[in-house]
């Protein structure tokens, strides 16, 4: 199966259960998570479907093409159903069979795996997925993001896609994953891999950088001021990815570092809040949609989760 | 009437090390439960995987007897007016209890006299119990991270699949968040698919083996024990003992299968220690020993699944450990290029406490206190070897294996520095530093390592107490027990005969330097760190002898910790004896006169002169010679003797109390022998503060 092969089946797959195709957010990230196609729609009560491909780039994980299992950009196939369904576990194990994978001749754990993303004040408990002993996706129940509550619960599903394909195509280095017929993904991205890992620790300048650092904090702070949630979190993603750069390029001292993070995760919570306000003042307009993919078998104990929201109003409630 | 009970809990994937104890749990609360619930019952045992937690107990009758209990009422004094008519209050309560006031008795509490009737409760049929015991139990298991999923509210370790209530034939109905119990329970996730009915609780177990799941951990431990040695022989090695991995693998399957793989020879000249670390702290994987301990090119892999084709996901686990080895290589060479000495000023960028500064400077400090424990161990020879393995002793903190592999630390100094040409005392001083780890954990074989370590242990514990930081009784960041245990193993275990005092002070004039502290706040640090050894010391020392022995020992000083110990021991051997009783409540007398009637009594030693007694004379001799004795005893480490020496003292001291009246008339008499008495309490002062022991707890007083 071809690197896009991979792709097409898993979209298939996921389109087939009722997600939204998005395209992959088109500003610098380092997870699909930071996408806001997860991180502001896992806030609040609406629904949430989606499945989409996402370059992360991690300049502090660039090798300039020299390391066989390590990339300055990688691809995760990203998943979230919201509220998570019942039956996740299943639809996502017939993804695995999709791809090729059958659970009768691979051992497939889900091994406990708590995930935290710091610079988002997010945090949830899932699994890695094991296939023969190789992780192979990050298995995550959120239960909180940009410090509120997540009511209802997205289940956050992230392929490492590069990885699947060196086991599937059984190649012992990323660049000789075919991405199609007769073309590799060397041929594809290594030249890619080279320049931005020599940018990432030789070319940046960090006092550009530093500048650009606080740009994009202030812009997000004025942004916030107008009531723009969408492009402060933008400006917001900007700074997280900066940081990154500045990280990796060793300009910034282990005691600033707790500093930095700090800055993006308050950026980012005011972000989480001023988006769920503008979607309460909306009506939270995708609840009336009833849109969920999977089983969502009635509650038999207590008032659901996402009615928490019906109050919510001026005030944060984390 | 009676039938089995069966309770299971069906889950997806909890976290390996919560499985059986959340097992434990469910079996406490639904015993408890039927218990509260008066459902007499048999033997109950636990099931538990990574996807269920399930209980079966036998024979829970189907119906709980008739009872009688006391409705307690109001309070006589409010029961009746003056005019001893029944007020409100008591027929209120009559009419509650659907009784006349008449039949009400009054009984005597401790709150005074009550208005009580005796109710008599219809026995109930399990049928409208257990639906409560089983619910409040799957509700009460408690687990360190609790989750919630889909649109619930309740929480759980991992969302509930599946609810399984069976008692005999019929169904418990239980509710938890989106799931309603049945009968139903599943089988192993790829093997046996789809739901099971289970017609009677007693053949779970071996439906569920038929589905492929070995429920009973004991046994699936068992499995995975003999799959592995099996494995292993296979292969010309043995596995070493390691049960957290064993008991991790078994909460990580259902139905398990050992699977022996390889890995590279060239791989073999990494330090052992890092092969065994790749392959059991992510992978979980087994090591393959040879039969001289070395690890052999081999692993076992243990898989939930017997696959159709075991060299297809053979393939997978080789790749994940060629390429974590092939990592490690990396980091091996890569720290290699750097002599340890040379990353030394690396750790003034690595904070150890904010306050306390840099691991440079706690490493600064460190080895001046190791010099001055050198010194005082007598070991002056080791001093060129202690300082430089303390110099040396966190450098592989900025190693790249060590941030990969934190558990390395140390181990991975000892290679660094072999490979830099450091001296094999110092890289072995490096790596032992550590030692003991925990409480089962050996000493160091050879001082510098151990001078070196109770020199970190000491200026950690001496710099979280000057800081006011000491641990709470949830919290211990700082591994602050562990440390003060440590110190204790290391001075009993290398035999150290150097005062505690001392060195604690020695820890806090450099932790009080960085800190600025004045006098006054380290004697307070110093005070609160002796009381915090006291407090490990008793905790340790509670399989050696009764808990106010222990304290009484302590009590009498453990400056000298091998002193203290063997003053315990000695105790212990004597403390169960007939005569000692009665000798504790004796001496107890003396201690209590002195206190109470020494205040006033000036210190000096009681004057021959003033003796009016023949039994006077015989106690001042005897406790003269006792003291002379005791101490020649403790100076030549002869607990025993001296503690003999002291019991001496119990007849000439009963023929003294037999004969004399301490509080007579005369005061210069009476004061004599007030200083006479103060003389047979300081014979024992040395051994233990017999103030402590409980006369009651021994045998008769």
């Amino acid at each position: 199966m071809t690197f896009q092969d991979l792709i097409l089946t898993l979209q298939r797959h996921w389109a087939a259960q009722g997600c939204i195709l998005a395209q992959a957010y088109d500003v610098e990230v380092g997870a699909g998570t930071m996408a806001p196609t997860t991180f502001l729609r896992a806030l609040g009560p609406e629904p949430w479907n989606v499945a989409y491909v996402q370059p992360s780039r991690r300049p502090a994980d660039g090798r300039f093409g020299e390391n066989p299992n390590r990339l300055f950009q990688h691809h995760q196939f990203q998943v979230i159903l919201k509220p998570s369904p019942k039956d996740v576990q299943s639809l996502y194990l017939e993804s695995l069979r999709a791809i090729g994978i059958d659970p009768l001749e691979h051992d497939l754990r889900f091994v406990e795996d708590d995930w935290e993303a710091p610079t988002l004040g997010a945090w949830g408990l899932g699994w890695e997925v094991w296939c023969d002993g190789m992780e192979i996706t990050q298995f995550t129940y959120f239960q909180q993001c940009g410090g509120f509550e997540c009511r209802p619960v997205s289940a956050e599903l992230t392929y490492g896609l590069e990885r699947i394909a060196m086991y599937l195509q059984n190649v012992e280095n990323i660049f000789d994953v075919e991405w199609v017929r007769g073309v590799t993904y060397g041929e594809v991205f290594h030249r890619n891999e080279v320049e931005m890992s020599t940018y990432a620790f030789r070319a940046s300048d960090p006092a550009v950088l530093f500048g650009l650092f606080e740009t994009y904090e202030k812009e997000c702070t004025r942004l916030l001021g107008q009531g723009l949630p969408l492009p402060a979190y933008e400006a917001a993603l900007k700074c997280s990815h900066t940081f990154n750069l500045l990280d990796a390029r060793g300009a910034i001292s282990v005691t600033e570092r707790a500093g930095f993070i700090k800055r993006v995760r308050d950026n980012a919570r005011a972000c989480a809040e001023a988006y769920l306000k503008v979607r309460a003042a909306l009506g939270f307009p995708l609840v009336k949609t009833g849109w969920t993919v999977g089983q969502q078998p009635p509650l038999l104990e207590g008032a659901p989760a996402s009615k928490s929201w019906e109050s919510f109003g001026a005030e944060p409630k984390s | 009437m009676s039938a089995d009970l069966l309770f299971e809990v069906g889950t997806e994937e909890l976290p390996a090390g919560a499985v059986e104890p959340a097992a434990e749990q469910l079996k406490a609360l639904v015993l408890a439960g039927l218990d509260g619930a008066r459902l007499g019952h048999g033997a109950a045992r636990t099931f538990a995987t990574p996807r269920r937690l399930a209980v079966l107990v036998e024979s829970v009758v189907d119906r709980s007897p008739d009872a009688t209990r006391q409705a307690l009422g109001p309070s006589v004094k409010a029961a009746f007016g003056p005019d001893g008519a029944p007020t409100k209050a008591a027929t209120r309560f009559a009419e509650s209890q659907g009784a006349a006031v008449s039949a009400l008795r009054k009984v005597q509490t401790p709150r005074g006299e009550y208005l009580a009737i005796e109710v008599t409760e219809a026995g109930r049929p399990a049928s409208a119990l257990l639906p409560g015991v089983l619910g409040a139990a799957v509700h009460g298991i408690e687990f360190k991270k609790r989750m919630r999923w889909g649109d619930v509210e309740q929480s759980f370790a991992r969302p509930v699949q599946w609810l399984l209530g069976l008692h005999g034939e019929e169904v418990v109905p239980v509710v938890f968040a989106d799931v309603r119990s049945g009968r139903m329970t599943f089988g192993h996730r790829f093997l046996s698919p789809g739901p099971q009915p289970v017609a009677h609780p007693r053949d779970y177990p071996g439906l569920l083996e038929r589905a492929h799941v070995l429920a009973d951990v004991a046994a699936r431990k068992e499995r995975i024990r003999v799959e592995v040695t099996a494995a292993a022989a296979r292969a010309g090695g043995r596995v070493p003992e390691d049960p957290a991995l064993l008991d991790q693998v078994t909460e990580l399957v259902e139905w398990p299968t050992a699977v022996l793989g390889s890995f590279e020879e060239r791989h073999l000249d990494l330090p052992p220690e890092v092969l065994v670390q790749e392959m059991t702290s992510h992978q979980r994987y087994f090591p393959v020993l040879d039969p001289a301990g070395r690890p052999l090119p081999r692993f076992i892999a243990v898989s939930n699944t017997p696959v159709r084709d075991p060299a297809l996901s053979l393939r997978g686990y080789e790749r994940v450990l060629r390429s974590r080895l092939t990592d490690g290589r990396f980091f091996f060479d890569e720290d290699r290029k750097v002599p340890l000495v040379d990353r030394v000023p690396a750790l003034e960028r690595v904070v150890w406490q904010g306050k306390l500064g840099t691991y440079a400077e706690k490493v600064g400090r460190i080895r001046l206190l190791a010099a001055a424990l050198t010194r005082a161990v007598g070991r002056p020879e080791l001093l060129a070897v202690v300082d430089r393995a303390g110099l040396l002793a966190k450098a592989d903190l900025t190693t790249g294996m060590v941030g990969e592999f934190p558990e390395l630390q140390g181990v991975m100094g000892r290679e660094y520095a072999l490979a830099s040409g450091e001296p094999p005392a110092v890289a072995q001083a490096i790596a032992d530093h550590y030692l003991p780890r925990g409480a089962s954990d050996p000493v160091p074989a050879d001082d510098p390592g151990a001078l070196v370590g109770m020199a970190d242990r000491l200026d950690t514990l001496a710099g979280l107490f000057a800081l006011g930081k000491p641990p709470s009784a949830s919290a211990d960041p700082f591994g602050l027990r562990r440390a003060c245990l440590g110190v204790v193993h290391l001075v009993l275990g290398r035999g150290y005969r150097l005062s505690l005092g001392e060195a604690v002070d020695r820890a806090l004039e450099g932790v009080g330097r960085k800190l600025g502290l004045g006098p006054a706040q380290l004697a307070e640090a110093h005070a609160l760190l002796l009381e915090f050894f006291r407090g490990r010391l008793k905790a340790l020392w509670a399989d050696r002898a009764r808990a106010d022995v222990v304290e009484a020992v302590l009590a009498a000083g453990f400056d000298d910790l091998h002193s203290a110990r063997a003053r315990l021991d000695a105790f212990a051997q004597v403390v169960g004896a007939p005569d000692f009783t009665p000798l504790a409540v004796a001496f107890k007398r003396v201690a209590n006169i002195v206190d109470k009637q020494g205040r006033d009594v000036a210190a000096q030693a009681a004057d021959p002169r003033l003796f009016q007694e023949a039994s006077e004379t015989a106690l001042a001799e005897a406790a003269r010679h006792a003291a002379t004795e005791v101490h020649r005893a403790l100076a030549a480490d002869d607990a025993p003797a001296a503690l003999a020496a002291a019991r001496g003292l119990k007849g000439p001291v009963d023929a003294f109390f037999e004969k004399v009246l301490v509080m007579t008339e005369d005061r210069a008499v009476r004061d004599n022998r007030v200083r006479l008495l103060r003389e047979v309490a300081q014979v024992f002062a040395p051994l233990a503060d017999l103030a402590r022991i409980q006369a009651e707890a021994g045998g008769t007083p």
